[in-house]
């Protein structure tokens, strides 16, 4: 019997010094690390896949790409923040969940609530239509024959009270133009009935552009960035206008900076940094963003607060377009 | 100009690893087909990584093999154990898993890779010869249009309901009020989610379906007799010869395989609608002697053949137009990006050869999808001959982890257990199955294109009427009402001058 009980004491000690000793030796990452992806499969999240690849590759660890699309990325910011606090979970902030849902009232939490890993990608976007149109040929155009026929437009955003339809919103409440708006689940169907005649404008993305360059007359550019306005070959931007929108640097664009549970410990935040910081450097992640017309972004996290901050605070000005819209089309009806 | 763009592609494709890599993704994706949950999304998405560190033609092989494999694979889990792999491959229980029950497992798994390859190859020549055509037809298909094919959709509902018509109807309308659970995209509301957020985009299709399906067929067979007893089936080794039972019914495999093909040129309507859509066609046109429902050959032909088809019409859009059919396409636009190919027309103009690769590729997926296909469906046939004692449980932990791998969530989990329960009482009450899926598809897509047709419209209702194509389907959908109410008249006369007699 005692040798027994030795016997098991002896194993039992032998277990504990191992497992022990494996935990206090284990070093984060010691698993997969989840990247929450607030949108559906397509282009955006294959960006992220190429971040996340190589992310994974700084830190040893795969980093598979969940995607959790639902009200407009703010599914993904609660399942992502519902997580441990471990460095396990990181969130895709793309603009639309981290500043735009709170500005419109949709989510309780400012970007200020989070710790920042890096800048990722941009992308700006334009407001096209179709060449050969007899109506119009430029945008200023466009906004007289809308002011002229109130409610006769009709463009699309993709989604409704995403960023393109409430920096087009703002647009539209400048020059006075009542517009009907169209919600589309995919936005590659919005292109395709723009196309098609079905619509008379609609937002379009450098990846949609570098598709199908003749199909399109890109009007207007929804960036002051000389970069974005090279992106689809020097088409008239913001910047050009003769009214000033109060939009500038990333408040028009869509982005998205990869951050992590304020809660979570600092060493694993630094290791998640170094390595999205690595990543984001290497040249074949920005060949392959940029192949997918995206636009790598360099900022790190000390830079957070100065790129972030003015976003919100130009988004929260222009807040009431998108009520503004809605009001006059009830006015038209 | 498209040959020539597949003899330039040739030289792509025709190395070792481009072909090896095809071969190796059509098994990924029958494997991953098979296993409750994941489907050729799940599998596209996992593999993307890999996918994008190697050649463009091998690459884009890999991944397309994966949809074509995993489009498949669906149905011998449907076949084997009546639960559909994935989403697609519901329908083919039908009468795939009759004819597992009668001993022909067997040939009901050749039956549908065949049926599935022959349609992807039928899906693939349209892709050569009738991109620039359907790309065309699918750029004037707009809300309108969606709206009253989703109503034309739902008609389906009437004709795989089986015994009861009226209880296939409120299947199908409990479908329907399900798919406007989650965020309304036009008022941005949300819609019945209680305040939880997991429910902000509705349930997950796959969960729904693997619940319904799965759990309640496990359930069922757990309730049955022969738990423990050894199963004495006699199994056949599937032969080619499946080739020529699935041939014999070639005006089935042709006609499934158009429809496959014309759903998946037009983006976001899917290989469910078309898998349901072929079979309801089929059955109505079938003679009564072949028994649909009961282990009709044809039923496995018309579902397999639509959903493979349906890969290759999808390709329609996503390469001639740069607007992907569904998920598992805007997927593979994003690896052909990451690749340094913009699709669209000016691939086709400017990178043919690529564009030949990618036909090529797309076209060996499904003649490997044949030849591995049968090769390996022996391994499959044996799942029959474990004991329910020890498959229910492992099939109970795949589904799990099938469904938890789709967005790592455990509230999935629960819908599928949940829905398993559903499931459960709705084949206590002899209510089918099928049309409450049929509902949860094609609800979103009726709705919103309803929604967004009148929104786009400046004149109401009469956008209905005023563009040929909605005006058509108009005509259709009213001519197949008057039809059901007449046939129903007709026969309840017959009944009456019967019971007078």
């Amino acid at each position: 019997m005692t040798f027994m009980k030795n016997l098991k004491t002896g194993f039992a000690a032998a277990a504990f010094a191992t497992f022990g000793a494996g935990a206090a030796m284990a070093e984060f990452p010691e698993r997969t690390i989840e990247l929450i992806h607030p949108w559906g499969p397509g282009n955006a999240m294959a960006v992220s896949q190429i971040i996340a690849k190589a992310m994974g590759e700084e830190l040893g660890v795969d980093m598979p790409v969940i995607s959790t699309p639902g009200a407009a990325g703010t599914k993904g910011q609660i399942t992502a923040m519902q997580r441990p606090a471990d460095g396990y979970t990181v969130f895709d902030g793309y603009v639309a969940p981290l500043v735009l849902q709170p500005v419109l009232g949709n989510a309780d939490w400012t970007y200020s609530d989070f710790t920042p890993l890096h800048a990722a990608v941009s992308n700006a976007f334009a407001i096209g239509g179709r060449p050969g149109e007899s109506r119009w040929s430029n945008f200023e155009e466009m906004m007289a024959y809308g002011k002229a026929n109130p409610g006769e437009l009709r463009y699309s955003s993709g989604s409704r009270n995403n960023l393109p339809h409430m920096v087009i919103a703002k647009v539209l409440q400048s020059y006075g133009v009542v517009a009907q708006n169209v919600p589309y689940t995919q936005d590659g169907n919005a292109v395709k009935d723009l196309k098609s005649g079905v619509l008379d404008f609609a937002f379009v993305n450098v990846g949609n552009y570098i598709q199908d360059k003749p199909a399109f007359n890109i009007m207007l550019v929804l960036s002051e960035l000389p970069g974005a306005k090279a992106s689809y070959d020097g088409a008239p931007s913001i910047a050009d206008l003769s009214i000033d929108l109060g939009l500038s640097g990333l408040a028009p664009m869509g982005w998205t900076w990869w951050i992590v549970n304020p809660d979570t410990p600092d060493a694993e935040v630094a290791k998640l940094r170094a390595a999205m910081t690595a990543a984001m450097k290497r040249d074949d992640v920005r060949s392959a963003i940029e192949a997918v017309g995206f636009v790598p972004l360099e900022w790190d996290h000390t830079q957070y607060d100065a790129i972030v901050g003015p976003v919100a605070g130009q988004l929260g000005a222009m807040g009431n377009a998108l009520d503004w819209e809605v009001e006059e089309l009830k006015k038209l009806n | 100009m498209l040959f020539e763009s597949v003899a330039s592609g040739l030289e792509l494709f025709l190395t070792p690893l481009a072909v090896s890599m095809t071969l190796l993704g059509v098994i990924i994706g029958l494997l991953i087909g098979a296993l409750p949950g994941l489907g050729p999304l799940m599998g596209i998405i996992l593999l993307l990584p890999v996918a994008i560190s190697l050649p463009p033609v091998a690459a884009m092989g890999f991944l397309i093999a994966i949809f074509v494999g995993g489009s498949c694979g669906g149905s011998i889990s449907a076949i084997l154990l009546r639960i559909p792999g994935t989403p697609l491959a519901a329908a083919t229980l039908f009468d795939g898993y009759p004819m597992a029950k009668k001993g022909r497992a067997s040939d009901a798994i050749g039956i549908a890779i065949t049926a599935s390859a022959i349609g992807g190859l039928i899906g693939g020549v349209v892709l050569i010869m009738g991109s620039p055509i359907l790309a065309n037809f699918a750029s004037d298909f707009a809300p309108p249009e969606y709206a009253m094919l989703a109503i034309t959709g739902l008609f389906a509902i009437a004709i795989i309901s089986g015994g009861s018509l009226v209880k296939g109807l409120i299947s199908g309308c409990f479908g329907l009020l399900l798919a406007t659970i989650g965020t309304d995209e036009f008022s941005t509301g949300y819609r019945f989610t209680f305040g939880n957020h997991n429910m902000l985009n509705g349930f997950h299709i796959v969960a729904v379906v693997v619940g319904l399906f799965a759990v309640s067929e496990m359930a069922a067979q757990i309730m049955g007799r022969d738990l423990l007893k050894k199963p004495e089936i006699k199994i056949e080794r599937p032969g080619f010869n499946s080739i020529f039972l699935t041939l014999k019914n070639w005006k089935n495999l042709v006609r499934s395989s158009s429809i496959g093909v014309f759903f998946g040129a037009l983006p976001g309507a899917g290989g469910v609608i078309s898998s349901f859509t072929s079979y309801a066609i089929a059955k109505a046109w079938a003679r009564p002697d072949e028994n649909y429902g009961e282990g009709a050959e044809g039923g496995v032909v018309a579902t397999e053949a639509a959903n493979n088809a349906t890969v290759g019409g999808t390709l329609v859009p996503s390469l001639a137009l740069g607007i992907p059919g569904d998920a598992s396409s805007a997927m593979l636009l994003g690896a052909l990006l990451i690749l340094g190919f913009v699709p669209g027309p000016i691939l086709f103009e400017q990178q043919p050869d690529m564009v030949g690769g990618i036909f090529l590729v797309y076209l060996a997926s499904n003649v490997f999808l044949l030849i591995a296909g049968i090769l390996v469906t022996p391994l499959f046939v044996y799942i029959l001959r474990i004991p329910k004692f020890y498959l229910i449980p492992v099939v109970l932990l795949l589904c799990s982890i099938g469904t938890f791998a789709l967005q790592a969530s455990v509230f999935d989990l629960m819908v599928m257990l949940g829905f398993g329960l559903v499931g459960i009482l709705f084949r206590a009450a002899n209510y089918p199955l099928s049309p409450i899926v049929i509902g949860l598809i094609l609800g979103p897509i009726l709705e919103n294109n309803l929604r967004r047709a009148l929104l786009i419209s400046r004149e109401g209702y009469w956008i209905f009427v005023d563009r040929p194509v909605a005006a058509t389907l108009l005509v259709i959908n009213i001519l197949l009402v008057v039809g059901a109410f007449w046939v129903a008249l007709r026969n309840r006369r017959n009944k009456n001058q019967l019971s007078k007699a």
